[in-house]
């Protein structure tokens, strides 16, 4: 079978690590578009399809959780990993009830990242799935009016 | 002054015509004085080498060694003893000169009972208000040791907590070059790629180098965890037993036997299962790692009043006494390069604290060690939020 590629953008200030893991994962077979701040995330997003970001939580300029807020607010369904170096308690915490899918701490296992990726996707296909078929139940009762 | 304090007074007479010693050593023993008696100033310093005393009343004119004589020897060797001199109703001059010395005070012979009682209390309060500041300066200095330690410490763990997390991105950068290198050499066209054992096993080496550093960076931000802290009702001897169970291969491997002893009717604990676990895992290592070949671990859990008690015992070789205040410490470790982080036992202790109890460790060098962990068992730590 066929793997289908993940679309992830990995969003990261430290632009080595950034170039390092997106070549890590597309060697994995999975597709990466890169992002070294919060501001260049969201202009992506605008226009890029993205199932799951990798999101730094230590940025200068937005931080990783102003922008985690931002991308839940303009676009629910794209699921969000944080992976920071910077991680405390607290931040894990903050991440997760603003909606996260998890967190994981710098350096992270590359099995552990490939393991949340999955589940991240799954979740987000679970979803586009569900209102692929709402929409559909919508426009089989317009159909019906007409 | 109580008669029970009275009687505690250590006195010494030392004077050379006996008569007068021992009818003044009866009239004292009639007002709750017990004194000593020496005949000379020799007798006076061989019976001080041997107890200590608190007052020693002395004639200055006494042949041989003079009262001042052995006064200047007392206040060489026994700075804590009062001096009260007894002179010659015509050598007023002896006294003064002996206070010049380091006497308490002098009286004249005859000697007036009554003062001589009052000099014999006045001199005890002078030891016993020395006494009490020499002991309020120790404690104020043993006080002030530990706030420096502890201030030390908090800025030592601030410290080291700002450079794990610095630390971990330059880590993550060699940790995904290594993994994409990796990776690469997979690939089918590598597959004859001239020394590619010598790079797969460089590149092992670099990734299991960054594991080993991050177990110390992520030990030392406290294990951050990936959900929220959880409180919940611990039934601390099935704790107990998945830990040994996850641990039992390395006590397998030393032939290290694991037991469990716990009362019947012990009830579950409120508490973060997360925590107690990491506490439990973490001394059971720090076991295993003492334990020689062989030997035993005991966990024994008790129920007592408000508190848990769990102890974990080894066989092991015990804790030298120069190291037992400094294993709790951070970075204290007497494992070898690599093996161990020397931040188990500190982590054990800072979540034990958070939980609102206490850690302690007893051992002897060749007799094993012993940690007591006592953990509130109950409801405060529901309104503490922890």
């Amino acid at each position: 079978m066929i793997k289908i590629p993940t679309n992830i953008m990995l969003v990261d200030d430290e632009k080595d690590f950034v170039e390092m893991l997106a070549m890590r994962l597309e060697e994995a077979g999975e597709k990466v578009v890169p992002a070294y701040d919060g501001h260049m995330c969201l202009d992506i997003l605008e226009k890029e399809p993205v199932d799951v970001v990798i999101l730094d939580i230590k940025m200068p300029g937005m931080d990783g959780i102003t922008t985690l807020r931002k991308i839940k607010l303009l676009h629910p369904l794209v699921e969000v990993i944080l992976l920071t170096g910077h991680g405390t308690t607290e931040t894990a915490i903050e991440g997760m009830k603003l909606g996260a899918f998890d967190y994981l701490l710098k350096p992270a296992d590359f099995k552990d990242l490939k393991d949340k990726l999955a589940g991240a996707k799954k979740k987000k296909d679970a979803q586009d799935e569900r209102i692929r078929k709402a929409e559909a139940r919508q426009l089989l009762r317009k159909g019906g009016n007409i | 002054m109580e008669p029970e304090q009275i009687k505690k007074i250590r006195l010494l007479l030392v004077d050379d015509e006996t008569q007068f010693r021992s009818t003044l050593a009866k009239r004292l023993k009639k007002r709750g004085f017990a004194a000593l008696q020496a005949g000379s100033g020799q007798e006076c310093l061989a019976i001080l080498s041997d107890q200590p005393m608190d007052i020693v009343v002395m004639d200055v004119k006494m042949p041989g060694m003079t009262g001042i004589d052995t006064l200047h020897r007392i206040r060489e060797k026994y700075i804590e003893t009062e001096i009260i001199l007894l002179t010659g109703h015509a050598a007023t001059q002896d006294g003064v000169e002996g206070i010049k010395s380091g006497a308490f005070d002098y009286l004249t012979k005859p000697v007036e009972l009554s003062h001589l009682l009052s000099k014999i209390i006045q001199a005890y309060e002078k030891i016993i208000a020395a006494r009490q500041s020499r002991e309020a300066a120790a404690y104020k200095a043993h006080i002030e040791q530990q706030m420096i330690a502890t201030e030390r410490l908090a800025a030592l763990g601030t410290l080291a907590a700002g450079v794990a997390h610095e630390i971990n991105n330059p880590l993550a950068i060699i940790y995904e070059s290594a993994g994409y290198l990796g990776a690469l050499l997979q690939n089918e066209e590598l597959a004859d790629m001239p020394h590619k054992a010598v790079f797969e096993k460089a590149l092992r080496n670099i990734e299991s180098g960054v594991k080993r550093a991050r177990t110390i960076t992520h030990q030392l931000l406290g294990n951050v965890r990936k959900s929220e802290a959880i409180l919940a009702e611990v039934d601390v001897a099935e704790l107990i037993k998945e830990v040994i169970l996850l641990i039992q291969k390395e006590a397998q491997d030393k032939e290290i036997v694991v037991k469990l002893q716990t009362d019947d009717d012990l009830k579950p604990i409120w508490a973060d299962p997360n925590h107690i676990r990491q506490v439990l895992i973490n001394l059971l290592n720090n076991a295993i790692h003492a334990t020689l070949e062989g030997g035993a671990i005991t966990f024994e859990v008790k129920a007592a009043a408000d508190d848990m008690f769990i102890t974990v015992s080894d066989t092991g070789m015990g804790i030298p006494k120069e190291n037992l205040e400094k294993i709790f410490e951070p970075f204290f470790s007497t494992k070898a390069p690599g093996e161990g982080t020397g931040l188990g036992l500190f982590v054990t202790k800072e979540i034990v604290e958070k939980l609102g109890g206490h850690i302690r460790v007893d051992s002897r060098v060749g007799q094993g060690a012993r940690f007591v962990v006592q953990l509130p068992s109950g409801s405060k730590l529901k309104d503490q939020g922890v």
